[in-house]
């Protein structure tokens, strides 16, 4: 290397040690403007070591996603512990990367080391706005795809029996769920099957995707797929504001069940769920409620079923003692109101008679005296004419005739008045005034007209 | 009886569905006046059937529950 090109530079004479470099850019760190400034960047690769927490702190290109700016970012083990729990307690997760944080921090290097930034402070509330807005997105995006009711539009069966379960084997979820669902009084018929997946940290979306595919290839098995994870352990919930994950259980063509998280934890999953609810516990709750409901319903029909039962029997029973009470009654009852029936009618005639008759008799009585004295009348006439007529009774009478010469010719009784029965030889008899002649015919002779 | 399996479907081909609603419709029918009481014990007959497979599909019993659990559990 040829020296000579330095020649006419002074320091090149008097290099300084790279301690003694480092140490002035330390020096020159501290200014105000790189001391305790509150800054936002996405993390990366977050790492705890010995209590320590050491992080790249990311900047990307709004659209295209690229980094702009990286640096390292540590907090210190003293600070972290408290930093730590604040934040959980805040956001309700870690620090995890691809979270978008907004920290205090001082720029520092190390002769070592090199650039990093020492954190002192962070602002959970940025977090959270930031979660919200994510999951917001999300939701957006499955919305604007039609897919965002999907699942939460399926109706469930009436009593889910057959529950297919994706949570990881070794949780204490599963097995509170499991120990609910089998030993609660009721004695529901459940059937359970559990599908293992991971779930916290970042292959969790795709593990339970996995056991989701599983269950979907033999659907016709399960009434319904429940997701759970138990509490207790890191409640590592930024895995599922997943998008993959959440239009996953969207389309699911079973009714889904998320218990993945407690009270104040949402997730993207929530919105898409069939069903949501906060722990596994409470998964298996529902599910009972649902089959006890069902059990409950059945109760009511039986029950309802034997009141009308016996409502009915009791109600032909008092139907039937009515008619025996009333069958013997009957024929006495019908008789005796024949008989008033009767007695009715004969007086109603016995009234009518006695209106009609009373007055004919008074009419008869009076016609008998009317009669009586028209006969009497009529006798009286009858005698008086009868007197008036005596004289000429008898200047009429055949004796006066007789008297004045004529005769009457009689055969056996009869008077003859012609000759047309007589033969000769009869005997006829003629009468005179004073007496009568008994002849013998010896001549017939018929005068000519 | 034979009567009975003769008008009914026998109810272990039934769904669940099927099997309450025709509950209900024998309950209601039953609550009506058209109640035919010759019909009586066979519609009460059926209607105890369909409750105990309907119970019996929703409900095991104390040992199978334990069965399961167990099984659960040795899996996990």
């Amino acid at each position: 290397m040829n020296l000579s090109a330095y020649a006419d530079d002074d320091s090149v004479s008097r290099p300084v040690g790279l301690t003694a470099l480092t140490a002035a850019i330390t020096r020159r760190l501290s200014v105000p403007e790189l001391q305790n400034v509150w800054l936002t960047a996405e993390l990366s690769d977050v790492n705890v070591r010995g209590g320590h927490c050491y992080m790249e702190l990311l900047e990307k290109n709004p659209s295209s996603g690229q980094p702009v700016a990286k640096a390292r970012a540590v907090i210190w083990a003293n600070y972290f512990t408290r930093i730590n729990a604040e934040f959980r307690a805040a956001t309700g997760q870690p620090f995890t990367s691809g979270m978008k944080v907004m920290l205090r921090g001082s720029v520092s290097f190390h002769s070592l080391y090199g650039l990093s930034i020492v954190v002192s402070a962070v602002n959970p509330a940025y977090t959270m706005g930031d979660l919200e807005q994510r999951r917001r997105e999300i939701l957006m995006r499955l919305k604007r795809e039609g897919v965002l009711e999907l699942n939460r539009s399926l109706t469930c069966p009436t009593v889910p029996l057959r529950i297919a379960v994706v949570s990881a084997p070794t949780a204490a979820g599963f097995g509170d769920f499991a120990n609910q669902l089998f030993t609660h009084p009721s004695h529901l018929r459940f059937t359970c099957r559990l599908f293992p997946a991971v779930m916290q940290g970042e292959q969790a979306p795709g593990s339970i995707m996995a056991a989701l595919d599983a269950i979907a290839g033999e659907y016709d098995l399960w009434d319904c797929a429940v997701i759970i994870r138990g509490g207790g352990a890191s409640s590592d919930l930024a895995a599922f504001d997943n998008y993959d994950l959440a239009s996953h259980i969207a389309q699911f063509p079973l009714p889904v069940i998320v218990g993945i998280g407690h009270e104040r934890d949402v997730t993207v999953l929530d919105y898409v769920a069939n069903m949501r609810v906060k722990t596994p516990t409470a998964a298996a709750e529902w599910l009972i409620a649902r089959g006890t409901e069902a059990l409950g319903r059945l109760q009511f029909i039986a029950s309802s079923m034997l009141q009308s039962l016996t409502d009915r029997i009791a109600g032909c029973r008092s139907q039937l003692a009515h008619y025996s009470a009333m069958l013997p009654m009957a024929p006495t009852n019908a008789i005796a109101r024949c008989d008033s029936r009767l007695r009715q009618a004969t007086m109603t005639l016995a009234g009518i008679g006695g209106r009609r008759i009373a007055p004919e008799l008074t009419r008869l009585t009076h016609k008998a005296e009317a009669i009586k004295v028209a006969a009497d009348n009529l006798i009286a006439r009858q005698k008086d004419r009868l007197n008036n007529r005596e004289g000429l009774i008898d200047a009429y009478s055949p004796m006066a005739t007789l008297r004045r010469g004529y005769s009457i010719t009689s055969v056996d009784g009869h008077a003859l008045t012609s000759v047309n029965d007589l033969t000769t030889g009869r005997t006829i008899t003629t009468t005179l005034a004073d007496g009568t002649i008994t002849s013998s015919i010896t001549n017939i002779h018929v005068t000519e007209s | 009886m034979s009567q009975n399996h003769k008008d009914f479907t026998p109810v272990s081909e039934l769904t669940y569905n099927q099997a309450v609603s025709e509950l209900d419709s024998i309950l209601r029918m039953m609550q009506s006046d058209q109640c035919d009481i010759d019909r009586l014990t066979a519609y009460t007959r059926r209607a105890s059937e369909l409750l105990r497979e309907c119970r019996s599909r929703l409900t095991a019993t104390d040992e199978e529950l334990r069965g399961i659990l167990a099984d659960l559990t040795e899996n996990v």
